[in-house]
């Protein structure tokens, strides 16, 4: 789809492995993680350095094409959906840890180098790095600031963006520029651009490089599974423990389908509950060792009816498999399913539940739920069949009124998985014309010509109707009776 | 009345306009009116600086505006979810108004930023200000969770919300944390609150001698303990380390036991809550030129043993470092040789991407002393920032870094 001639030049910006142009070869990189939107890009490149990722900005510039980053290509929103005929760079081959600095607890890192592979680099030294979410073992940091990647643990820890502390960006003009400190320093002067970089989901340029904040390890961790009859009771005590004052590192929640998924999937023997409540404890050791007797307190007050602490790593370790597996385990029970991701104020838990059972009843598709209950950030899984004609648009616009519901309820579309091609057109369920408006001003500060990731985070006219622009105000024509509009 | 006052008072009541040495100074009373206000101004093309407790007035770049845009009527709680561990202020809101408020619910936005009483909300913000605190909870980055401005042509825009979690679209609040003025005027916040901690000690360790005192502060980060907050101070004769632990009483006996054997020989002596006030004391030293140093954390006791031996020059100078890399130093000195030293420093920190912003310079300082120490890598895009949110620069042109 792209002329020769630009492969060509592609070719030379990247060698002749960095670049693939067979229409074959060209389907891997077709989708990321939502697999149900798919477009066929014209080139993949796969760059080794800052300066070769540099040459192929600066040809797409030069010839005004799109071009999409990619990491792992795990994302669930569709950030790394290409568009039609575009480039994609994926930073795969640009996975080196380039340096540490322990006595700073700062390590600079290569944008495909995995979640994983940072703390693996660290434990050692009794460090890890924070942000975690449920794909780690795969999912590079290039992808993480993109999306400014939570996980369980941001409850405590922070997101993605709390711990970069520089990055080294290729603009979509082609320039190289640092946003924060490329030496990890705090408060550098000028607009904080790494702060609005991180979480652009690609739209503003390419993080080549990145300086991240790593984190000790705590003296001890306590998970706790308690499990409830209602899920109602298993959102009060999410809330009576931060009532309490006590800041878990991690609060997560599961419902019947999910825990009957989860254990047929990886087994992880969970009890056979309507609600498993997951809290997780770390610090000091007296001081994790009493707040976990008044978590017991609280859940047992709730009406928990079994309590199992996990101690040891081991323990620990396969609590939390059953809780990271928990999307791809809905395999077990449907044959497809559409994950969302809104957030809500932890308080309107219950009634928000409750209405999206009333939906699920209304409508007759299954809704499992899986959450980070102490952030408010919900992951219902509406479950349908593919094979039964209809039911996935349906499914669909179910997720679609859920993530709505979110909204009237004071929340947000997303809470981690990002807006990308997914969520584009709820943008302006949240968010007032003007302040998407404000939002397009950054975009062309950075961007002028539209090249880095078009097509997505931004309600569009062409996928989003007429809604891009805000209220519908009505021709004149018209108005006047004189024509009307189909 | 001037023809310009009369056409601010369609839109503001009277009674809060008024006109000195040619500054109209403007208090709107809510995001509309700041909106027309500076709709109006970006018609007559006035520029404006916004102003709330007027506490950090002088730092940046000196600007003499047409209009100066109080925040002083955008006071009030306006919400706050103490189960959600939310809140929503005005941002013309005191700092220690909002505390006092919060603390009914024994909860706070944890920071610890300069002159609570009268600095406001929306001017701590503009010029990201933090303090000790930020070791445990971060700074406004992370604390601002929503926020709503008005732009230079008078454009109202809502961005984040009232949850913590939420990465729908850019995350405005960051790009205007610290922009001193120049994107837009802030009129209301949303912060995340955090429990204020019931119990809490604070310990001092004194020393003749720095290198003790970073030792012992590096094997204390080390340590995994619940620290809240760490200091590393100059004093009149040596240095001292100040560590506050918050957490459960019995928590606290095991930090002291442990402090006492990390600390010995030094014996760590129990201190008041004033001492957190250090860096605060240092705006009240008299004539005084302050500088806010970035540098690496281990960084930090090289800086504060230079700034003591600096006596013999016949500079004094006076700084608290906090655990994150933060020095804040009050200088006293004959002027050329502060300017001399200002450049020295800022040639030493280069090597490694330290900065030296000159916050407050005293006025005998020369003028072509340069605040910010230079333009940032990534000055072009903040350039093209500036442009696209106000092009015709008449939010506090010039104030910025880079002359933005």
């Amino acid at each position: 789809m792209l002329p020769d001639t630009v492969l060509d030049q592609l070719r030379f910006a990247v060698g002749p492995n960095g670049l693939i142009s067979e229409p074959n070869q060209l389907q891997t990189y077709e989708c990321d993680g939502l697999t149900n939107f798919r477009a066929l890009p014209g080139a993949v490149v796969l760059p080794r350095s800052t300066a070769e990722v540099q040459a192929v900005v600066r040809l797409c510039a030069q010839h005004n094409i799109p071009f999409v980053a990619r990491g792992a290509g795990t994302g669930l929103s569709g950030g790394a959906l290409p568009q039609e005929g575009c480039v994609v760079i994926s930073l795969a081959r640009m996975n080196r840890i380039l340096s540490v600095d322990l006595a700073n607890a700062r390590i600079t890192v290569e944008p495909g180098v995995t979640n994983s592979q940072v703390t693996d680099h660290v434990r050692a030294a009794g460090f890890f790095y924070a942000p975690d979410p449920s794909s780690q073992t795969v999912c590079t940091i290039g992808g993480n600031l993109a999306e400014n990647s939570g996980g369980a643990h941001c409850l405590k820890y922070g997101f993605t963006t709390t711990h970069v502390l520089g990055c080294e960006v290729v603009l979509p003009n082609g320039e190289i520029t640092c946003f924060g400190s490329p030496h990890g320093i705090v408060d550098t002067p000028g607009y904080d651009l790494a702060g609005v970089f991180i979480g652009s989901e690609g739209t503003l340029g390419i993080a080549t490089r990145a300086v991240l904040r790593i984190v000790h390890r705590p003296q001890v961790v306590q998970t706790l599974l308690a499990a409830f009859n209602e899920v109602h009771a298993a959102a009060q005590s999410v809330s009576d423990i931060i009532a309490a004052g006590m800041l878990p590192s991690a609060m997560e929640m599961m419902d019947r389908i999910s825990i009957f998924a989860s254990e047929a999937s990886v087994h992880a023997g969970y009890p056979d509950c309507e609600a498993l409540l997951l809290v997780e404890l770390d610090g000091p050791t007296a001081e994790v060792t009493t707040q976990m007797q008044q978590v017991r307190a609280i859940c047992e007050q709730n009406g928990a009816w079994e309590q199992r602490l996990a101690q040891t790593e081991k323990e620990r370790a396969l609590v939390w498999k059953g809780r990271k597996a928990a999307f791809a385990a809905m395999g077990r029970v449907s044959p497809n399913y559409i994950v969302q991701d809104g957030v809500i104020p932890r308080t309107r838990l219950p009634s928000v539940l409750e209405q999206m059972k009333r939906m699920s009843d209304a409508n007759g598709l299954r809704v499992a739920n899986v959450f980070h209950a102490g952030d408010g950030n919900l992951h219902p899984i509406v479950l349908y069949d593919g094979a039964i004609p209809g039911e996935e648009a349906r499914a669909l616009e179910f997720s679609y009124e859920i993530l709505r519901l979110c909204v009237d309820a004071g929340g947000s579309i997303t809470g981690e998985h990002g807006v990308g091609r997914e969520k584009q057109c709820e943008m302006s369920y949240m968010y007032a014309a003007p302040d998407l408006a404000t939002m397009q001003r950054v975009r062309r500060a950075f961007d002028p010509h539209n090249l880095a990731n078009p097509e997505k985070l931004f309600p569009t006219p062409r996928l989003c109707g007429e809604r891009a622009d805000g209220a519908y105000h009505p021709h004149p024509l018209e108005a006047a009776g004189i024509a009307e509009i189909f | 009345m001037t023809t310009l006052t009369a056409l601010f008072a369609a839109i503001v009541a009277p009674e809060h306009i008024t006109e000195a040495a040619s500054i109209i100074t403007i208090a709107p009373a809510s995001t509309e009116e700041v909106s027309a206000v500076l709709r109006l101004c970006s018609e007559h093309k006035l520029t404006v600086t916004p102003c709330g407790g007027a506490t950090k007035q002088d730092w940046g770049n000196p600007v003499t505006p047409e209009i100066i845009l109080s925040t002083r009527n955008l006071a009030g709680i306006r919400e706050h979810i103490w189960q959600d561990l939310t809140a929503t202020v005005g941002a013309g809101t005191s700092w220690a108004e909002m505390r006092r408020h919060l603390a009914a619910h024994n909860q706070r936005v944890a920071l610890d930023p300069l002159f609570r009483t009268p600095a406001t909300v929306g001017g701590i913000i503009a010029v990201n200000d933090s303090g000790s605190l930020r070791h445990r909870y971060g700074s406004l980055r992370d604390l601002v969770i929503g926020m709503t401005v008005v732009l230079a042509d008078g454009t109202i825009a809502r961005s984040g919300g009232k949850v913590v979690k939420n990465v729908a679209g850019y995350d405005l609040p960051k790009l205007f944390t610290g922009s001193f003025g120049t994107l837009g005027i802030i009129t209301e916040v949303t912060f995340r609150l955090h429990p204020v901690q019931p119990h809490a000690e604070t310990w001092t360790l004194r020393s003749p001698d720095i290198a003790p005192l970073a030792a012992l502060q590096q094997q204390l980060l080390d340590a995994a303990m619940s620290i809240e907050s760490l200091q590393l101070r100059t004093e009149t004769t040596g240095f001292a380390l100040d560590v506050r632990f918050a957490s459960l009483p019995e928590v606290l006996r095991d930090h002291e036991l442990r402090l006492r054997e990390l600390a010995s020989p030094l014996t760590p002596t129990a201190s008041g809550k004033e001492v957190w006030q250090q860096r605060e004391n240092l705006f009240a030293i008299p004539h005084a030129t302050i500088l806010k140093i970035t540098a690496l954390p281990t960084q930090t006791a090289a800086l504060l043993h230079g700034f003591n031996a600096l006596a013999s020059t016949g500079i004094l100078a006076h700084a608290v470092a906090d655990a994150t890399g933060i020095v804040t130093v009050a200088l006293n000195g004959e002027p050329l040789s502060l300017f001399a030293l200002i450049a020295d420093l800022r040639s030493r920190l280069q090597k490694d991407g330290g900065m030296a912003v000159v916050l407050r310079a005293n006025s005998d300082l020369p003028a072509d002393l340069d605040r910010w120490g230079g333009s940032p890598t990534a000055i072009a895009v903040m350039r093209a920032v500036k442009q696209e949110f106000d092009p015709q620069r008449l939010l506090n042109p010039g104030k910025f870094v880079g002359g933005i």
